[in-house]
């Protein structure tokens, strides 16, 4: 089931438009709101291997796509194409963020991100090899988690005094018991197979704010892919990332010590709830040096995540630049202090 | 030829008269620094140390003297010291002046070093500055090398005089080379820190996906279980030097101020 939007203007291709958030058209520039779309392609249900090959509704020809593609362009006649049963049922997502930063924004900010870049090489900086620009929906489980925390530990307090000849140091041992209910909503896990973890870790935080219902014509334009994990399988991942912000709330309830020994730390985490979500990201390709680095832009804020080269030279002088200015500094301070310059 | 003669001879006796004349300035000028009494110190040895004095006097505006003895006459040596400034009223500048006055007394029961500054000497050349003089030349002295002892003292002293008064000149946050160390640690630190986060940091925190409203303690305990008291002796001062200590400056009988230290090696 393949969808395709035609303008009913002048039916040529429409496809989402990040500025206005709507349904336009680049012929005659009319838009659509999407909030007012039929909901029908959502609802209608296919078994997944129902459809084996999806024809463009515009040209005929066969998509090719990979069996994780839920939206993309034909490669014969560049038309958007939503494929329909791919994003429906179980693989229906909850919430989608739109883009709102458009590819000539992306490309220019992402320039301009090159250009600031302190450590990279010049040829770099230019950024004029750019291969590719994509705007992806990326799929991610937001995960609504509560957590019980026991924990046992010994706490000291050191204090030290003078009595006579003789310095005392007395420590106090206690025994600290916490019992804690923790909450977290919506921390986000990547569910795509494709791309990398800590990149997508990077482009966080997203605003919450700017989710949408799902609609399909918001996808219209751009690459979607389906999840590949589920979100038990992404349920060890989501509990590894929040552990350290456990930990950190756990140590804001033991104050008053001057160290605090854990004898044991018994966190049990529970999903309440995961919502399966799209959310925007720009993946820009660029080839460099005979290499090609991947960038990825954060599609609602921009921000820009991913290694781009490191120019020793350049590491070598920022270095060399500071720590002499950090010499000068120590020199006249100790020249002001002591009088002396060596 | 008469009148050759003449002139040679005058030339001759002016030159004579002139020298005479200057040679008497250079006496004039040329004040005694050392007084070797226990003769610890070679002929050449004492010129030596008389060219580093005259160096240090000019960059100092300080006479340093240097003094031996065998016999403290019954005195402490500090008093000893003081009498023997009273009497020559040593100074650069004036009598009475700028000095610094090292005294070594090699009396066969009590070895024995006091160093004590006047004046400009007394402010650049504190208690402190003192004792870490005599902690770099003690060793010296107590091998028996005193010329190596006191060209130690007379250049340590030039140093220590460099910085400004109050100022601890071992201080190691006034060594170029830890300030080398330092400089290149924060640069290292700096630069580790921008190629770690060229790639983009990561921007949330444990407060992000934080929900207060199902957060909270529901009981806590923290109970006093037991105590340890270990006790330690007080570092005391006199364990820091291996003689004994004559320390802290004082005022001569003749009413002079100082500063200065001593120790017995």
């Amino acid at each position: 089931m393949v969808i395709h939007y035609k303008c009913p203007n002048c039916g040529s291709d429409m496809e989402f438009d990040a500025v206005s958030g709507m349904l336009s058209c680049g012929s005659c520039g009319r838009k659509d709101n999407i909030e007012d779309f039929s909901e029908e392609f959502i609802t209608t249900t296919f078994s997944e291997d129902e459809a084996k090959q999806y024809n463009c509704n515009n040209c005929g020809a066969v998509i090719i796509t990979e069996a994780d593609t839920t939206a993309t362009n034909c490669s014969f006649c560049g038309a958007g194409v939503v494929l329909g049963d791919r994003l429906s049922g179980d693989l229906a997502p909850a919430k989608v963020i739109p883009f709102t930063i458009s590819k000539e924004e992306a490309m220019a900010a992402f320039r301009k991100w090159c250009r600031n870049g302190r450590l990279t090489p010049k040829g770099f900086m230019t950024a004029d090899r750019v291969k590719g620009i994509t705007g992806l929906y990326v799929p991610f489980w937001l995960y609504d988690l509560d957590s019980k925390a026991d924990v046992k530990a010994v706490g000291t307090r050191v204090r030290t005094y003078t009595r006579g000849n003789y310095i005392y140091t007395e420590k106090k041992f206690y025994d600290v018991y916490r019992d804690i209910d923790l909450s977290y909503v919506k921390v986000p896990v990547d569910a795509s197979e494709k791309l990398d973890d800590t990149l997508m870790d990077k482009l966080e935080p997203y605003d919450y704010q700017k989710f949408k219902d799902f609609k399909t014509p918001y996808l219209a334009g751009y690459i979607a892919e389906k999840y590949n994990f589920s979100d038990e399988e992404l349920f060890s991942r989501v509990k590894t990332k929040v552990q350290p912000y456990i930990d950190s709330y756990i140590r804001s309830t033991i104050s008053g010590y001057s160290s605090v020994n854990y004898k044991s730390k018994n966190i049990r985490t529970k999903k309440t709830k995961a919502h399966y979500v799209l959310l925007p990201v720009w993946m820009v390709y660029y080839d460099f040096d005979k290499q090609e680095h991947t960038f990825a832009m954060n599609g609602q804020t921009g921000k820009i995540v991913g290694k781009p080269p490191i120019s020793l030279g350049k590491v070598a002088s920022w270095f060399g630049g500071i720590a002499a200015a950090a010499f000068v500094t120590l020199k006249i301070i100790s020249y002001a202090v002591g009088g002396v310059l060596w | 030829m008469s009148r050759r003669f003449l002139t040679l001879s005058i030339l001759f006796t002016s030159l004579f008269i002139f020298t005479s004349f200057s040679l008497q300035v250079v006496e004039a000028s040329s004040k005694q620094y050392i007084y070797d009494s226990a003769e610890l110190l070679s002929e050449e040895q004492v010129m030596e140390l008389e060219g580093s004095i005259k160096e240090f006097g000019e960059k100092q505006e300080t006479d340093f003297i240097i003094h031996t003895t065998n016999d403290t006459s019954g005195k402490s040596i500090k008093t000893y010291m003081g009498d023997f400034y009273d009497e020559h009223a040593f100074g650069y500048d004036q009598p009475k002046g700028n000095t610094i006055l090292l005294t070594v007394s090699v009396d066969p029961t009590k070895r024995e070093v006091f160093l004590a500054g006047f004046e400009r000497g007394e402010e650049y050349l504190d208690n402190e500055r003192i004792e870490l003089v005599l902690d770099k030349i003690t060793p010296h002295l107590s091998d028996k090398n005193f010329y190596q002892a006191f060209q130690q003292a007379i250049s340590t002293s030039n140093d220590y005089m460099e910085y400004r008064p109050g100022v601890n000149p071992e201080s190691v946050l006034l060594k170029t080379w830890f300030q080398l160390v330092v400089a290149l640690a924060v640069g290292g630190i700096i630069v580790g820190t921008m190629v770690y986060n060229s790639g983009g940091r990561v921007t949330v925190t444990s407060r992000t996906y934080f929900n207060e409203n199902n957060t909270r303690v529901n009981s806590k305990r923290d109970m006093f279980v037991n105590k340890t008291v270990t006790k330690r002796r007080k570092p005391s001062n006199n364990n820091k030097s291996r003689g004994g200590r004559g320390g802290g400056g004082g005022i001569t009988g003749g009413g002079s101020s100082f500063s200065g230290g001593g120790r017995s090696f």
